[in-house]
């Protein structure tokens, strides 16, 4: 300090006061101006309006500031002694509001008076800038942690390797294990599922495609769940990425689905039971020939209602009818079957089985089957705009007449399939062999 | 919890005499009092204490729904003159402390003694219709709360026990640094929208206790028309226009602010 006293020091000293990069006020312990250095005055433009003295520190700052100013700055100057970074913005005389930074320190006297209150004020346009995007930025992050935060479903993030790195309150919530206990394990581990013992290695190993993972899976205490499994993406290099993991607790909609399925099975019993009982009646009420027709034909019914069984009742496979009338029709000499698997809805399938029962009769009866050396020839065809074609033809059997009178199985025969299965339906009484078509669009 | 320990009351003064309880106002804490306490050190009983989210008090039982409105502030406050078994009290406020005392006074006038009242304004809005000259429109006090938000970056680094130009370390700056005007920003923010859009002229006007009205003649945020619609319009009031700078009289000249308080309750 005493080289500075020298005159030439002092010059060098006053002009990087008053041309320093940033503004310098002085003011007494009220908070009126003492000083303004040449920097902040032209930042002020205070030459474009001399009748305007500012006699304040707070009437250098915009009306949000000199509050700022009046109800933490002045007492915190007083108690701590110092003020750092305040953001504020100067009133520039006939310009926009200038942001900056505004540090102060309060100077005394040997007696712990306070003297001047020092204060310097740094141009903050580039960083005000910034401080609003990260702001911006910020009040986004937010918004999404409060997402995941509240959420009641786990919400993990998991490195490549399986490690959890994120574990929410809802994770916390649904696994009685919280975020200090999870960090750094071995997902599959803490969260064990029964039946998949490394399910978080084997979902993501290669191979697997498309942009997320689902499966559900029954966790170790009983509970079952929905798992998605997704890349975060954000490094964009496979096998380094981070993933988001996502576990929601459907046991109630698993236990509604077992309640749903045992519904299912006991209906299916009733249905069998309640054939039985329907044939037990026919038997006792109806004469010894009419009800062994019948009841032939209830058991056609029942091995529809089984084959339809085996698919949960979604429907059947045509050729599991054609097994039943091939037994019916003494064996695969009797009934020759050519043709590609075919699906058929649930309805298809009944009145399709029901039909197969009443070819399968009538040629038992007085067609092909009747003869030792007869036999029936069914092909299917799956026609150009995906029809399927159903031919029957009769071989071997007596001279065909036509029928004077349709019976039940003919009348069933044209009706339900054509109704039913808006089926194309055609017979044709060939004296050498009896014929029948039906053409419709299975599923 | 006891609101004690809640808003961090602290006790000192005489162990009888009547009690002065201080109320702090917007910005800061308790420590704000510590230049005019020793005043009354001998004859009072002397409690101060912050503001539910200010200061040391438990940020946690600052629920913005609840505190939206002044009259929790003066709830929290009753809850303490109850809890210390405190009567005819004067409470002391400053500013909108000083509005909070005058809601607790309104509503449990049995407890209360007197008021007095640093720097107060029942609103700081202007209502032209009513002739009321508050000092800001909305827009002005609407651009004060985004000040606020925007100094949230700041606030961190305000707290740093770090102080430029000041001995490091010292004992004195530590407690400063750790303490002054500590709150968090998102109740900061709060208070200042409740603090600054709070209008309480009717309460002001049906005044339940006597007060002592200190104004100051150069308060950049209350105009002297403030100080007349209350000499005029708040029942019991007496008004004292003193000689200073700034809003915080109590800190700028606290020797007149003692004195002027010892006069106005030794005199009745």
């Amino acid at each position: 300090m005493a080289e500075l006293a020298q005159p030439r020091h002092l010059d060098v000293a006053a002009e990087l006061i008053e041309d320093a990069p940033c503004g310098i006020a002085v003011t007494d312990p009220d908070g009126r101006l003492q000083y303004i250095n040449a920097t902040l005055s032209n930042w002020l433009a205070l030459n474009a309006r001399p009748e305007r003295p500012r006699r304040r520190l707070s009437e250098l700052l915009t009306l949000p500031g000199r509050m700022y100013y009046e109800t933490h700055m002045a007492p915190m100057m007083r108690l701590q002694g110092y003020v750092r970074e305040i953001s504020c913005a100067l009133e520039v005389e006939g310009g926009p509001p200038l942001p900056v930074m505004l540090s102060g320190v309060a100077r005394r006297d040997a007696g712990g008076s306070f003297t001047r209150f020092d204060y310097t004020i740094f141009d903050a346009r580039e960083r005000r800038v910034y401080e609003e995007e990260l702001r911006h930025a910020q009040r986004e992050a937010d918004e999404l942690a409060a997402i995941v935060r509240s959420s009641p479903n786990a919400i993990l993030r998991v490195d490549a390797a399986g490690r959890v790195r994120r574990w929410n309150a809802g994770a916390t919530q649904l696994f009685g294990l919280d975020a200090e206990a999870a960090l750094g394990r071995q997902v599959d581990k803490v969260i064990p599922f029964e039946d998949r013992p490394n399910w978080f290695t084997a979902s993501v190993a290669p191979g697997c495609d498309g942009p997320e993972i689902l499966f559900e899976a029954v966790h170790g205490c009983g509970r079952a769940f929905e798992v998605t499994l997704a890349p975060i993406g954000e490094r964009g290099l496979p096998g380094e990425e981070d993933w988001s993991v996502i576990l929601r607790d459907v046991s109630r909609r698993y236990a509604a689905e077992q309640h749903l399925r045992v519904m299912v099975d006991e209906m299916k019993h009733r249905v069998k039971n309640t054939l039985g009982v329907v044939s037990g009646i026919a038997r006792q009420s109806l004469g010894r020939d009419e009800a062994a027709q019948f009841v032939s034909r209830l058991q056609a019914l029942s091995q529809a209602h089984d084959a339809l069984t085996a698919t949960d009742g979604t429907g059947a496979e045509l050729h599991d009818l054609l097994d039943f009338a091939r037994r019916e029709a003494g064996g695969a000499a009797r009934l020759h079957i050519n043709g590609p698997p075919v699906r058929l809805g649930a309805r298809q399938a009944t009145s399709l089985s029901m039909a197969l029962h009443e070819l399968v009769t009538n040629a038992l009866k007085y067609g092909a089957l009747s003869r030792a050396e007869g036999h029936v020839q069914v092909d299917l065809d799956i026609e150009d705009d995906g029809r399927l074609r159903l031919l029957w033809r009769e071989h071997g059997g007596p001279p065909v007449v036509p029928p004077t009178r349709r019976g039940f199985g003919t009348k069933m025969i044209g009706l339900v399939l054509k109704a039913e299965l808006g089926a194309e339906v055609s017979f044709d009484f060939d004296p050498s062999g009896f014929c029948f078509q039906v053409i419709f669009m299975p599923g | 919890m006891r609101a004690t320990e809640r808003n961090n009351v602290t006790a000192t003064g005489a162990s009888v005499g009547t009690p002065l309880v201080f109320v702090h106002g917007f910005g800061c804490d308790q420590t704000m009092w510590r230049q005019v306490l020793p005043a009354f050190a001998d004859r009072h009983r002397l409690i101060v204490y912050d503001l539910t989210g200010m200061g040391k008090s438990d940020l946690s039982a600052y629920v913005p729904n609840r505190y939206a409105d002044l009259g929790a502030h003066a709830e929290d406050l009753l809850e303490i003159l109850d809890e210390l078994q405190l009567a005819e009290a004067v409470l002391i406020g400053h500013s909108i402390g000083a509005t909070i005392a005058l809601l607790a006074a309104n509503r449990a006038p049995h407890l209360v003694s007197r008021l007095v009242m640093v720097s107060p304004t029942p609103s700081f809005l202007e209502d032209a219709e009513q002739g009321y000259a508050g000092g800001f429109s909305r827009a002005d006090l609407e651009g004060l709360v985004g000040f606020l938000d925007e100094n949230h970056l700041g606030w961190s680094a305000q707290m740093a026990p770090t102080i430029a130009g000041q001995p490091a370390g010292s004992e004195a700056t530590e407690e400063l640094t750790q303490s002054f005007c500590r709150t968090d920003p998102a109740i900061a923010r709060h208070f200042g929208h409740v603090t600054f859009f709070a209008d309480r002229r009717a309460d002001f006007e049906s005044a339940a206790r006597p007060s002592l009205i200190l104004h100051c003649d150069d308060d950049a945020l209350v105009p002297m028309p403030v100080a007349d619609w209350m000499r005029e319009k708040v029942p019991g009031a007496t008004l004292r226009v003193i000689s200073a700078t700034g809003h915080c009289p109590h800190m700028t000249v606290p020797d007149v602010v003692s004195a002027e308080t010892r006069d106005y309750l030794g005199s009745g």
